[in-house]
C-alpha cells in the first residue's frame, strides 16, 4: 500500500508540472513544470527501488542520479534559449515564438 | 553538524509509521501548486525550491541519502540558481498580452486554459487507475525492503557496471555547458 500510496504522490505532481507546461504562456514557467515532471519521475525510480525484489543491485539509484545531470544540462541550455528568445522578440511569451511557423 | 547528520541517518526510519512519509510528500505537493499557480514569477521560483527541498527529504526517509543529498546540490543549488537568473535578466509578469489585437484574445486563453487543464486531468485520472485499481497492483507489490545504498556501493557501482554511461554524461554536461553559455553570448550571429 506504500508503493501504491508514494505512485500516487508522483503521479500528482507529474500532472501539477504538465499543468504549468501546457497552460502558462511564460516560457520559464514552461521549463519549472518541465523540472517538477522530472522530479515525478525521480521520486518513481527511488520508489520502484525501496520495494524492488534486489535492491542491493542500485538499479534505482542509479537511473535517479543519471536523471538528476540530465535534468541540469536541460535546465541549463532551456534557460539559455529563453535568454535569446527575450533578446530577439523582447518576450518570453511562448506564443510569440512562431517565427517557423508556416 | 556532522554528528547531527549522523543521527538523523541512523534514525529508524523502517519502523516509522507510514503516514509519516505523507509530511515531506504533501507539502511538495503544496509547494509545488503555489509554484504553478502564483503569478509572481520570483515567488514561484522560490516555491519551487521548498519543493525540491522537501522531495530530497522523502528521498532520504526512503533510504537514498546519496540521491538526496544530490537532489538538494543540484536542484537547490544550481538549478533555481538558473531559475532565478533567467527570472532576473527577462522582464516580469506575462504582460505581453496588451499588444495584441484580437478581440478574441481572452477567449482564445481561456480556450487554451481549458484544453490543457481537460489534458492534465485525463492523464492524472489514468495514472490513478493504473496505481490502484489494475489488476496487477493488489499481488505485485512486494514487501518494503530494508534498502540501503551506501556511497562506497554507489561509487564502486558508478565505475564498473555504469562506467560508459557515466563517460557519456561526462561529455553530455559538457557540451551542454559550452552550448548554453554560446547560446545566451550577447553578440551571437544566430
Amino acid at each position: 500500500m506504500m508503493l501504491q500510496i508514494l505512485l500516487a504522490l508522483s503521479a500528482v505532481l507529474f500532472c501539477i508540472g504538465l499543468l504549468a507546461a501546457l497552460t502558462r504562456r511564460n516560457a520559464i514557467m514552461v521549463l519549472i513544470g518541465i523540472e517538477l515532471m522530472l522530479g515525478a519521475g525521480n521520486l518513481n525510480f527511488i520508489s520502484f527501488w525501496k520495494f524492488s525484489a534486489h535492491p542491493e543491485n542500485l538499479t534505482g539509484i542509479m537511473f535517479a542520479i543519471f536523471s538528476i545531470a540530465i535534468a541540469a544540462a536541460e535546465a541549463a541550455v532551456g534557460l539559455a534559449i529563453v535568454i535569446q528568445v527575450h533578446r530577439r522578440l523582447h518576450s518570453v511569451d511562448v506564443n510569440q515564438a512562431n517565427e517557423l511557423k508556416g | 553538524m556532522h554528528d547531527f547528520l549522523q543521527k538523523i541517518v541512523a534514525l529508524p526510519w523502517d519502523q516509522s509509521p507510514q503516514w509519516l512519509f505523507l509530511i515531506p510528500g504533501l507539502l511538495m505537493l503544496l509547494a509545488a501548486s503555489a509554484a504553478v499557480c502564483l503569478r509572481n514569477l520570483i515567488h514561484s521560483a522560490l516555491c519551487l525550491v521548498l519543493s525540491f527541498i522537501c522531495l530530497g527529504v522523502l528521498f532520504m526517509a526512503l533510504g537514498a541519502e546519496f540521491v538526496g543529498f544530490v537532489q538538494l546540490l543540484v536542484y537547490v543549488g544550481a538549478v533555481a540558481m538558473l531559475i532565478l537568473f533567467a527570472i532576473l535578466l527577462t522582464p516580469a509578469g506575462e504582460v505581453a498580452a496588451s499588444n495584441n489585437p484580437l478581440k478574441n484574445f481572452r477567449l482564445s486563453s481561456a480556450l487554451h486554459a481549458a484544453a490543457g487543464a481537460a489534458i492534465t486531468f485525463l492523464v492524472l485520472a489514468g495514472l490513478l487507475t493504473a496505481i490502484f485499481f489494475s489488476p496487477r497492483a493488489a499481488h505485485a507489490v512486494l514487501p518494503a525492503q530494508a534498502a540501503a545504498a551506501p556511497v562506497a556501493l554507489i561509487g564502486e557501482n558508478l565505475l564498473t557496471h555504469t562506467l560508459l554511461p557515466l563517460l557519456g554524461i561526462a561529455v553530455l554536461l559538457t557540451a551542454a555547458l559550452v552550448g548554453a553559455a554560446l547560446l545566451a553570448k550577447e553578440d551571437t550571429s544566430l
